[in-house]
Parts: structure tokens; sequence; C-alpha cells
């Protein structure tokens, strides 16, 4: 089987991989930047005393985590033209992948914020401590220990989603592997080596998150 | 000190206080005692407004805590209060967690709120304990640091939730200790708690609830020894059948 397998063509393309591999990185970079935001926004809302609110990101939320995002990535890139607004494909992909991870990372930090036990917040505010101070100095702290990982596991997951932009036409690894597959006709060598950015990706997240772990969590063993 | 005045709250239709009046002088230790649901938590509770009123009158060092529009930070800060599940913070060391409200709410300097708290925290006896972790320390420690966390913020009330309830037998006495001190230095103290020995060693009066009432006002000897009334009677015989 390896005798068919084709190193030089991949050689051949490596100038295009990198070029890509660099759209993948930026684009995930972009994306999960405006993700956290969009997340603690709308965490920060879920949260809020007001009814009206809370609702409205609760919709946001509840319509991504509930639908594919591919055919979120269709509605930005058929639909919204249709509908009168014409975006680069590049803010098309980022606008998706932003949206989509945000509401995941919404419900990741409010998970974290809601594990610290009430009875902490209570005496925060029995101390005379205001709102932003109980979670600036008590919350905020223990959650950041808490959602570290998962936050990190959802920025893989951003990074792999980022493979469905190919579908909108915008270069990144996964395209760079459609390429080599149309060109040439090598389908194993274009998404194996695709694949293998990933995996560079993934295991430097990985890592983090393996260092975070022992650095961030607040020390309970102690 | 502190005057409740016709006092009434609801959870949904549950009376949780019922017509309360009961008024705390300044320096003066009440021990609150009944059954489970009897409200007791509550009344102490509404004195920070961790529960707000809903009829009535309840002023706490001069100030009206029913009033929507008083500023409580001002409030809270005079009034120490201890959780019977201690809730430190387990992210910050003993020091930490006795420094944080005085750096914050006091604005009080952080090496003098460090001196102070290393002080208060030699007083209920943990001076060698001021870099240890809660999860570091024994339930009764614990305790003994929240009841420092209170005091550092020099209150004039410190207020107590049943806390020997979640504590070992064994570790009862080092919080009552630190508590009967502090109720012989003249502190303002109203303690939830059915420690009998306690209530007759600082006591002057104890209040017995039941259903979200008061039942019965009496000083800590006469209560325990004659209560007037037959829910009292039964309570007691309950608590102290073991």
């Amino acid at each position: 089987m390896l005798e068919t397998f084709n190193f030089r063509v991949i050689l051949e393309y490596m100038p295009l991989y990198l070029q890509c591999f660099t759209a993948t990185l930026w684009l995930s970079a972009v994306s999960l930047i405006g993700a956290l935001s969009v997340g603690i926004v709308a965490c920060a809302m879920r949260l809020s005393q007001s009814r009206i609110v809370s609702r409205i990101s609760g919709i946001y939320i509840e319509s991504i985590r509930s639908t594919p995002l591919l055919a979120q990535l269709y509605f930005f890139y058929f639909g919204l033209p249709s509908l009168g607004i014409r975006l680069p494909e590049a803010v098309t992909g980022i606008l998706a992948l932003t949206l989509n991870s945000g509401a995941y990372y919404a419900e990741i930090i409010r998970a974290g914020i809601q594990a610290i036990p009430y009875g902490q917040i209570e005496a925060g505010i029995a101390s005379g401590l205001n709102y932003f101070q109980r979670m600036r100095f008590i919350v905020l702290p223990q959650a950041l220990g808490l959602t570290i990982k998962p936050m990190l596991g959802q920025a893989i997951v951003l990074v792999k989603d980022s493979s469905l932009l190919s579908l909108i036409s915008i270069m990144e690894l996964t395209r760079a592997g459609q390429l080599l597959t149309s060109d040439r006709f090598m389908p194993a060598e274009g998404f194996l080596t695709t694949a293998a950015f990933y995996l560079v990706v993934y295991y430097i997240l990985k890592s983090i998150s393996g260092w975070s772990e022992k650095r961030l969590i607040f020390r309970e063993a102690h | 000190m502190i005057s409740f005045k016709n006092v009434n709250k609801w959870f949904g239709d549950l009376h949780v206080l019922n017509n309360i009046n009961l008024e705390v002088e300044k320096g003066e230790v009440v021990v609150v005692c009944g059954p489970s649901g009897s409200g007791k938590s509550t009344l102490i509770r509404c004195i920070n407004r961790l529960e707000p009123i809903q009829e009535g009158e309840l002023i706490v060092d001069d100030m009206k805590v029913h009033d929507k529009k008083t500023n409580m930070t001002q409030i809270r800060a005079e009034i120490g209060f201890i959780f019977q599940s201690f809730n430190l913070y387990p992210h910050m060391t003993a020091l930490g967690n006795v420094t944080i409200a005085p750096i914050k709410v006091r604005k009080v300097k952080k090496e003098e709120a460090e001196k102070l708290g290393q002080q208060t925290l030699e007083r209920v006896g943990l001076g060698g304990k001021a870099g240890a972790y809660p999860a570091q320390l024994s339930g009764g420690q614990q305790q003994r640091v929240a009841i420092a966390r209170g005091l550092c913020m020099r209150p004039k009330i410190m207020l107590f939730d049943e806390p020997t309830s979640a504590l070992d037998p064994e570790m009862i006495n080092e919080v009552l200790d630190v508590m009967v001190d502090l109720a012989k230095e003249g502190m303002t103290m109203i303690v939830v708690t059915h420690e009998m020995g306690f209530a007759r060693e600082v006591a002057k009066r104890v209040v017995f609830m039941d259903e979200g009432q008061i039942i019965e006002i009496a000083p800590p000897e006469k209560f325990f020894t004659k209560p007037k009334s037959d829910r009292a009677k039964l309570f007691l015989s309950k608590i102290l059948t073991h």
C-alpha cells in the first residue's frame, strides 16, 4: 500500500499547506477571541436578574446548540446575502464559528460560576462585598480553575470545526486537501497531510491544557 | 441595637416569620432555639438582609433594614455572620479569608489588615494556621477561622446560625469557647443553637420559636427548667432525651 503513497507530491504542495495552515490558525484564533467575548456576554446575560435579558441569551444559546454548525454556516453564507447582507467569505466564516462556539463558551462559563457553592457568595454578601467584588475575588478565581479544561476542549473543537469553512471556499487546511485531491486525484496524501496539521494544533492545545491543570486549578489537595 | 416590630415574612404560602417582636440591647446575648423549620435561621438572616422581610419594621443600629433604600453594605460591615457550614473561601488561606473584607470593604491597607488578621487568628487560637487553606483545617478550626473573618471587620453585632451543628462532637467546645469569650467581652450576639450549656453560661434570654412565631422568651435557667408553653416542653423533652 505504502509503495503507492506519494510523498513527493506532499512536498510539492507543502507551500500551499503551510499557507492554509496559517489561515486555519488565524481564522481559529480570531474566532476563539470572538467566541470567548460572546460567551462571557451571553453568560452574563443568561445569569441576569432581568427575565427578558436572560431569555434572549437563552434563545441564542439553545438555537445554536440545537442546530448543526454546517446549517448555521450555510445560513450566513447563502441566507444573509438573500436578505441583502453581503459579507466577505472570511468574515462569514469567522462569524459562524464565533457565534457557534460563543454559545458553548457561555454554557461552560455558566457551569463554572454555578459550581461555586452559594454559601460562599452569601458569606461575601454578609461581609459587605459588592457584586463585582464577589465575582472578582470569590467566584471567578475558582471558576477559572474549574473551566480551563473544558474551555481548551472547546478551543480544540473550534479548530476542527473550522474545516467546514472549506465548504464556503475559504482557503484553509481541509481546502488544501481537497485541492490536492482534485488536482492530482490523491485523496489519501491530501487528507492525511491535512489531518497531520490538525494533529499539531491539537497537541499544542492539549499540552497547554495539561500544564494549566497543574498550575491554575486551585489548590484543593494541599 | 436590633429591633423587630411586627415583622412578617412569607416563602410563597409558608408564613416563615409571623408577627415577630423582639428587642436586643447592646451587649446582650440572645439564644434562639426551636424545632427545625421554625424560622429561627430566617429570623437572623433578615437582620443583615440575606433575606428581605415583607412587612413590619426592622431597625439595626439605628438603620432601617426594612427600607429598600437603605445601603446595606454599611450595615453588613457592622455585622459578623457565622454560618452552619462555615462557607470559607477554599482558594484563599486562612489569612486571606479574614483579610479580604477589611481590605475591600473597609479599605484597610493590606499590611495593616494582615496584622489585624494575624492577631484575630491568634485570638481564636489559630495563630499558627494563617497560611493554611480551609481544606487543611478541621471543621472546628474552619469555624474558628469563620469567626475570625467576622471579627476582623470589628463588628458591633455577631450573628451565629447553628455554628456547631455541622461539627463533630469533640470540636464543638473549641468553637463554643471562642463564642463564650466574645460574649464576656460584651459583644452583642444572637445565636441560633441548641447548646444549652452555652445558653446557660452566657445568654441573657432564650427565644423559643415554632412555626414562625416567638412562643416564649425567658432567661435560660427558667426556660430550660420551667418552660411555660406546651410546645417548649415538648421540644425540650425531645432534645433532652439523648
